[in-house]
């Protein structure tokens, strides 16, 4: 009973570990193709708009101490409706027209994997 | 007198017959000669290998990202809605990169290793490519001007500016990268399109890097959008 319980154990933790990177290859997905063009596509806030002219800096997700100021309702509200709705800049654009919820949500677990941090 | 008059009434009718007769002639041979021109244009682009970066036939394909990413130059099924065609015939010879990055990537630069034409293939690939139109893009929709409110929606309410170049004030480059530049906009884009991609980008681009802006921003605002970036390059 013993073996057959740790058995059915290591499979189940199998599955978990066989179907998480799907999961989080597509938030990454998602991430690079509309985020990294100013947080970098390691999220350090290093992408290709960040030129001199940059009026600002776009955040770096790496770093937890920051990170971790912000709740995920926080990360949502920013990704949904943009800078200036949580006093920050307008070159953070609304999204709330462009990602699905479940994007949006996987983009917060995205961010949540890159600072290793939790809100 | 009454006969002269009669006479004269005939003359101008038949005169008039005549000249809508030849002015008849004339619009179907200049119908034909453009279409001919278009028909030696696709060829031109299909013996050039066009096709190999760029698709001609509507409506857009892309469903998912992947689907984008897969792509290697920008989708030219709309491309006489989109471009002025003096610009296109000219840049077709002598193509300069309009976006800062490779297309679809965000480490590499633009190589600018776009292929060039000679003068004739760009004229007919020009006219078989401006041949090419959507159909939902209505004309005369947009002024071009020196847009304040524009400017403002541009540089300051919206994040445009984060990802396109364009021309400052005093005609420095200003802006980001990540999207084609529109430092020259004015010169190359259609202002009526401008507007018809902001107010309905599922028709052209359903999946691209570019925020939706619909239901963000009034079609006044992005009417005036439209107009400040068709001025680029104008004046």
């Amino acid at each position: 009973m013993k073996k057959l319980l740790t058995v059915a154990f290591a499979a189940g933790l199998a599955a978990q570990i066989v179907s998480a990177p799907a999961q989080a290859a597509d938030a990454e997905t998602v991430f690079k193709f509309y985020c990294a063009q100013c947080h970098g596509l390691a999220g350090k806030g290093d992408g290709p708009n960040v030129t001199k002219d940059f009026p600002v800096s776009p955040r770096n997700f790496t770093d937890a101490a920051e990170m971790s100021k912000l709740s995920d309702a926080d990360l949502r509200n920013v990704i949904l409706d943009g800078g200036p709705a949580v006093s920050k800049s307008p070159m953070m654009p609304p999204w709330a027209k462009t990602l699905s919820d479940e994007e949006v949500d996987g983009l917060i677990g995205h961010l949540r994997m890159l600072c290793a941090c939790e809100g | 007198m009454t006969l002269k008059r009669r006479d004269t009434n005939r003359e101008t009718k038949m005169k008039r017959l005549l000249t809508t007769a030849i002015g008849a002639v004339g619009l179907l041979a200049m119908s034909s000669a453009a279409q001919a021109d278009a028909a030696a244009g696709q060829a031109a682009f299909e013996a050039n290998g066009c096709l190999d970066c760029h698709y001609t036939e509507g409506p857009a394909r892309e469903k998912t990202i992947e689907d984008q990413l897969a792509k290697t130059g920008p989708e030219l099924w709309y491309a006489g809605d989109k471009f002025v065609q003096d610009w296109l015939t000219a840049w077709l010879t002598v193509p300069a990169p309009i976006r800062p990055m490779k297309f679809n990537s965000l480490t590499e630069e633009n190589p600018g290793d776009h292929p060039a034409l000679s003068a004739d293939d760009a004229a007919s690939v020009s006219d078989y490519l401006m041949s090419l139109t959507s159909g939902v893009v209505e004309s005369g929709t947009v002024k071009v001007k020196k847009n304040a409110k524009g400017r403002v929606i541009f540089s300051k309410k919206m994040p445009c500016s984060g990802c396109h170049q364009y021309t400052g004030r005093k005609g420095e480059p200003l802006g980001g990268n990540s999207g084609p530049s529109l430092a020259e906009a004015g010169k190359r884009l259609n202002p009526d399109w401008i507007l018809a991609y902001l107010k309905q980008p599922e028709t052209f681009k359903p999946v691209k890097m570019m925020p939706v802006f619909v239901g963000l921003l009034s079609d006044k605002d992005m009417a005036n959008v439209a107009s400040y970036v068709a001025y680029f390059g104008t004046k």
